[in-house]
């Protein structure tokens, strides 16, 4: 499959900041570049290319035009991708960034966290299943349950002889301190949205 | 049996006054202090203070049912009144002790962890204690009844809890530390909790009307619930974070909807077994005695 140049319309940076522009002192933090696709046909965007001066973080955000009926929304496709790793260094202030469409995830970021938001909004829930969010509110407080045990183990020992255990042959009856619970028990509801 | 009312003497009023108005007086001061000092004398000052105290530590939701439970335990431990019978055997004894330190156990919730401590060691000393024919000590038998009938008065099932007694209960003959006594104790109210919750669940994902809920929706809760569990190599901070990401509504949704449309219906899950599949998550984490 060819690539193809989309043509668009690149339009000048708008800072973002609070207060008037003009007459505060200090240079803005986030600026907002417009870019229009003019022609009508519909297609698929798969890269885009550009060359970073100084920019530490990227966020795109896409408008798209589904139906007619349906009115176009904002998604976001990136948020905060970093560009620069250390924004008073020099490291990527210049550089030729490319960023496709599949982008996979940088090694530093856990997988989990660095699902970009989904561009489709969530399906309505079929007919039939359960309130989610009462079941996630039972699933966590047996999730916080089992984390709970899982961290409060004794390591005292009983003092049991196994034969069969080739490894303990002497374990003598310590009577060690428990280690103190630090983990609260805690009761989330609905807390993770 | 009929109870032996020991009756005291009230104090006599001191003689040798001739001023009839004082010893009028002298004598209501004197029954006053008396009934201070017999109250006193026979304990029950500090019998009521340690009653209030365990109220105000348990803050039941009904007082005096536990209050009148308290007492009644109270006169399981006074001896029993010689001469009218023999003293109870050891098996009685035995199941005394357990029942009163299930009592003990049960006077908090494990989440006020400060007062169920409490009452860990104080059950513990309960079931330890020397007897006449008992060396001091909590043996791995009596430890292992006492958590069956934790699970049992709990009314967990018993498919459900039997791998957890299986992992934390100890053998006749051991000889079983407080340390050991207060995880095992802990872990099985937990679990105890967890099943509660589990069923809760059920109850959200069920057909009402035939009591089973679909096995896929059923599977795609178990399987959510295992992957948030699993040990990442993260932080603590950071796991919980995945964990909470994983089991928020709108995933939960996600897989729930994912689950349900992929794949064709299947033999519906029982109740029992998706409590049996639950808490076999929560005993995977459980640490084995030894």
């Amino acid at each position: 499959m060819s690539r193809v140049l989309v043509p668009c319309h690149v339009k000048g940076s708008v800072a973002l900041q609070v207060g008037d522009v003009r007459t505060s002192q200090g240079r803005p933090g986030v600026l907002v570049i417009d870019v229009t696709f003019p022609s009508v046909a519909p297609f698929e965007l798969q890269e885009i290319t550009f060359k970073n001066y100084y920019t530490a973080f990227l966020s795109i955000r896409v408008r798209q035009y589904t139906s007619a009926h349906t009115p176009a929304k904002w998604v976001t496709c990136l948020r905060d991708y970093c560009l620069m790793p250390d924004p008073h260094s020099e490291e990527g202030a210049q550089e030729y960034v490319s960023l496709f469409k599949y982008q996979s995830p940088s090694v530093t970021f856990p997988k989990w966290l660095s699902h970009p938001v989904p561009c489709e909004q969530p399906a309505l829930l079929r007919e039939g299943l359960p309130d989610p969010s009462r079941v996630s509110s039972e699933v966590q407080q047996m999730w916080a349950l089992t984390e709970m045990i899982r961290a409060s183990h004794t390591s005292a020992r009983i003092g049991r002889f196994d034969v069969s255990n080739r490894f303990l042959l002497l374990g003598l009856l310590c009577p060690e301190q428990i280690r103190p619970d630090g983990l609260l028990y805690f009761r989330w509801m609905a807390v993770m949205t | 049996m009929a109870a032996v009312e020991k009756r005291r003497q009230a104090v006599p009023p001191p003689a040798g006054f001739t001023d009839s108005g004082r010893q009028s007086v002298s004598r209501a001061a004197g029954a006053a202090e008396s009934e201070e000092d017999f109250l006193r004398q026979v304990g029950v000052t500090e019998m009521l203070r340690a009653a209030l105290l365990k109220v105000l530590e348990a803050r039941p939701e009904e007082p005096i049912a536990f209050l009148a439970h308290y007492f009644e335990n109270m006169g399981l431990r006074s001896p029993v009144n010689g001469g009218a019978g023999e003293p109870p055997g050891q098996l009685l004894l035995q199941q005394q002790r357990l029942g009163r330190a299930l009592w003990h156990l049960r006077l908090a919730h494990h989440s006020q962890r400060a007062a169920f401590n409490n009452n860990v060691s104080v059950a513990y000393e309960c079931l330890s204690a020397g007897g006449r024919r008992k060396r001091p000590g909590l043996d791995g038998r009596t430890y292992s009844e006492l958590l069956r009938r934790i699970c049992r008065d709990g009314q967990a099932p018993e498919e459900v809890v039997a791998p957890l007694l299986r992992k934390v209960q100890c053998r006749d003959h051991e000889a079983v530390p407080l340390s050991v006594f207060r995880a095992g104790t802990l872990t099985c109210f937990v679990l105890l909790e967890f099943v509660a919750r589990a069923g809760a669940l059920f109850q959200l994902l069920e057909d009402p009307a035939a009591a089973v809920a679909d096995r896929r929706v059923g599977q795609a809760v178990l399987d959510t619930l295992e992957g948030a569990l699993q040990a990442s190599d993260a932080a603590a901070p950071a796991r919980f974070l995945e964990a909470g990401s994983r089991l928020g509504p709108d995933s939960l949704a996600l897989a729930l909807d994912r689950a349900v449309g992929g794949r064709r219906p299947s033999a519906p899950m029982t109740r029992e077994e998706f409590l049996e599949r639950a808490a076999a998550l929560f005993i995977a984490k459980v640490k084995p005695v030894g």
